[in-house]
């Protein structure tokens, strides 16, 4: 569950940091570069146990995934999540808010989750809400992801061709 | 845990395989390369359970019905019991939807068969309790417990409704346990479904055809009747000569539905019914700039804001598995109806992976070992009951920049009090029946090990809106009914109070929420008033 939608109409609180005027990221449709360097930090943070941060096949993976994810949302929550990164990636409100002062890119692992924290216990509502948008993101990011799914014992039925019989429906066989 | 990748499910069953030889008429408006126009007897907006029961109900009077529906049409062929391609092509904004503040995460379906196609198959008539208040207090006549049965019935025995025959999963048999062991009453949910397999991914799609929802019911029927779809139809407005309605106009939207293609839809009709659901119906209204002389339209939505607390057992629950709800439990419901705090209603969800990790609000070591321990984790939710006191007046919908609705719902101190007493009630069930450690959803908790620990943490976690996980599956209201024009939006026979011909047929009709899932209300109730407006027509 995206759960997104939070930040669809976040735009009060995020313009305040301006826009950032960027296009995508080359190979993706909707991060922007500086998108991944927030992400390459948060993920291995928020996905603690799951990634690390020299993980970099697994951190390109779930960014990818993220940024598919993105194209599945509206487009007014995809503005939102961008607007409420704007907030995390231009350097004063990325400062106040988070207390990273250096860019994303020189963040350590313990910079990010003092960083999430920070949002996390904030008595201002919209950064629990960006927190909140940010964790989940990445977060189903991840676990939209087959083999992670089934890291979690989710393993589904296969779907074979139309025309293959079903099962013998037990509850009708109950009935 | 249980590994069910070796079963095999297969299609035999999905109608649409054979539309072409059923003569159906089905249109992909995405396609169309010109303007698309049209003439019925009855327009209909929406094709969830206020729109496919209305299509059913006119087309078998004889009507010639058009059915608009915004979301693309998906069926059992392609549904794969895998999150990604549901959540992109079934929900609403990918399940991106949420409250205007960012409070609470709105699920809501958006293809043919609106949230039917998606939703858990629990069906319960609408509580006695809340029909008595919209007649005592919302100004709704016609909707007694016996005027409403026969029409219920006609539903239940049409969508096969009956109580599940089957054990509960674990999920929902925890709940039923905790239940008994602590006194409380609940009791076995019934279903719309017909050779159910018991596999639980209703949420994503059914595979088997075996939930009866308007996609494999009362929408092939209106086809065989002769009605028409006309899918990736976005409807903006509809169209008025004076005071009278006379049809609608829809954009065409892009294969993904996530843009627009530049052509446009006009259906001209003699009656227009709006049923694209709450929020989405109320938006139609605003954007056509309709008389509301006493600004009622999109006011009081409800929601039952649902929070949740997670367990891990020591014992397999698979979650994710098996009939997604079978036990509730109405102990903390009724305890009052519109004084006093917040009822709520005791449900589970099901745990697919990125929908559980996205409701945990949590993230670092304590989401990674949670997921790694999903097999063992149980869930209960609370639905609290809104609408019903004069502290809950539900939400307002309003339009974005792009016309989309936008529902400003902040949760307030009276349902924040009704979420931190349920997350007393549901860790304590969860411990009385062995959890080995439960989290309450609060962005600040952890799994605490003990009872105690936890009823000490919850005393300790600061309750705010942004703190605590809330979400909703049940949007209802915005548009209600009622014989006051000043209280509501429409009659009780679901016409437009201040233009003719215009009608509304879905769960924005509600004056309150429901106190339990919706979509057997909102069956009962359209078959009444699509009945009433048959009978009318071909009168």
């Amino acid at each position: 569950m995206a759960g997104a939608a939070a930040l669809s109409t976040m735009s009060a609180g995020a313009t305040l940091s301006g826009c950032s005027s960027s296009g995508p990221a080359s190979g993706m449709k909707h991060l922007r570069a500086e998108d991944l360097d927030l992400l390459r930090a948060m993920a291995p943070a928020v996905l603690k146990g799951k990634i690390t941060p020299g993980d970099t096949a697994a951190i390109d993976q779930t960014l990818r995934s993220f940024d598919t994810l993105l194209g599945d949302l509206s487009a007014p929550v995809v503005a939102g999540v961008l607007q409420a990164f704007d907030v995390l990636n231009l350097g004063l409100t990325r400062g106040l808010t988070t207390g990273q002062w250096a860019a994303w890119s020189k963040a350590s692992l313990e910079d990010a989750e003092s960083a999430l924290a920070r949002l996390r216990e904030s008595s201002i509502g919209l950064l629990n809400a960006i927190y909140a948008a940010v964790i989940r993101l990445i977060i189903s990011a991840y676990y939209l992801i087959p083999e992670n799914a089934a890291s979690a014992g989710f393993m589904p039925p296969q779907k074979v061709a139309s025309g293959a019989p079903a099962p013998d429906p037990a509850e009708e066989a109950a009935r | 845990m249980t590994d069910q990748s070796m079963v095999k499910i297969g299609n035999s069953s999905d109608p649409y395989n054979d539309a072409a030889e059923r003569g159906w008429d089905i249109t992909d408006a995405s396609a169309i390369t010109g303007p698309l126009q049209l003439e019925a007897d009855v327009v209909i907006v929406g094709t969830g359970a206020g729109g496919g029961t209305a299509a059913e109900t006119l087309s078998k009077a004889g009507l010639s019905v058009v059915l608009l529906e915004a979301g693309p049409l998906k069926t059992s062929t392609q549904f794969d019991m895998q999150e990604r391609a549901a959540y992109r092509d079934l929900y609403q904004e990918g399940t991106g939807r949420g409250t205007k503040d960012g409070g609470m995460v709105i699920l809501q379906g958006r293809s043919v068969g609106g949230s039917t196609t998606v939703n858990w198959t629990t069906s319960f008539r609408t509580p006695p309790e809340t029909l008595k208040f919209w007649a005592e207090h919302m100004g709704v006549s016609g909707c007694s417990v016996e005027e409403m049965a026969p029409y219920f019935e006609h539903m239940e025995k049409r969508l096969n409704i009956h109580q599940w025959p089957q054990p509960p999963n674990a999920n929902n048999g925890m709940l039923q346990r905790a239940s008994e062991k602590l006194g409380y009453e609940w009791a076995t949910i019934h279903r719309n479904v017909k050779g159910c397999l018991n596999l639980g991914f209703c949420g994503l799609g059914c595979p088997v055809d075996a939930k009866q929802s308007m996609l494999v019911t009362t929408i092939p029927s209106a086809l065989d009747n002769k009605a028409k779809l006309i899918h990736h139809a976005r409807v903006v407005r509809v169209l008025r000569e004076g005071d009278v309605v006379t049809g609608v106009e829809a954009e065409a939207l892009t294969a993904n539905v996530r843009g627009r293609t530049g052509q446009k839809i006009t259906v001209r009709a003699r009656r227009t019914v709006l049923a694209g659901g709450a929020m989405n119906t109320p938006a139609i209204l605003l954007r056509s700039d309709v008389p509301d002389p006493h600004g009622r339209i999109g006011k009081r939505t409800f929601l039952h804001p649902t929070t949740l607390t997670m367990a891990i057992y020591p014992e397999a629950i698979d979650p994710y598995y098996g009939a997604p709800q079978s036990i509730y439990s109405d102990h903390f419901q009724w305890q009052s109806v519109d004084t006093g705090p917040v009822g709520f209603k005791l449900e589970v969800p099901p745990l697919q992976p990125a929908f559980a990790a996205g409701f945990y609000s949590t993230a670092g070591q304590e989401i990674s070992s949670s997921m790694d321990q999903l097999p063992n984790t149980q869930c209960m939710i609370a639905l609290m009951r809104d609408g019903f006191h004069e502290e809950s007046q539900g939400g307002v919908v309003e339009l974005g920049d792009a016309g989309q609705p936008i529902l400003d719902y902040p949760i307030n101190p009276y349902l924040l009090e009704g979420v931190q007493r349920s997350w007393g009630i549901m860790l304590e069930m969860q411990f009385a029946t062995g959890c080995k450690s439960a989290r309450p959803a609060h962005k600040q908790a952890k799994h605490y090990s003990t009872w105690k620990e936890a009823k000490a943490a919850l005393a300790e976690l600061p309750i705010a809106p942004h703190k605590v996980t809330v979400g909703s599956a049940h949007v209802m209201g915005g548009a209600p009914m009622g014989d006051d024009p000043e209280r509501s939006v429409n009659g009780c026979d679901g016409k437009f109070h201040h233009l003719d011909n215009l009608y509304v047929m879905d769960g924005s009709l509600f004056p309150t929420s429901i106190g339990a899932n919706p979509q057997l209300s909102i069956y009962g109730l359209v078959f009444k008033l699509s009945s009433k407006l048959a009978a009318e027509l071909t009168a």
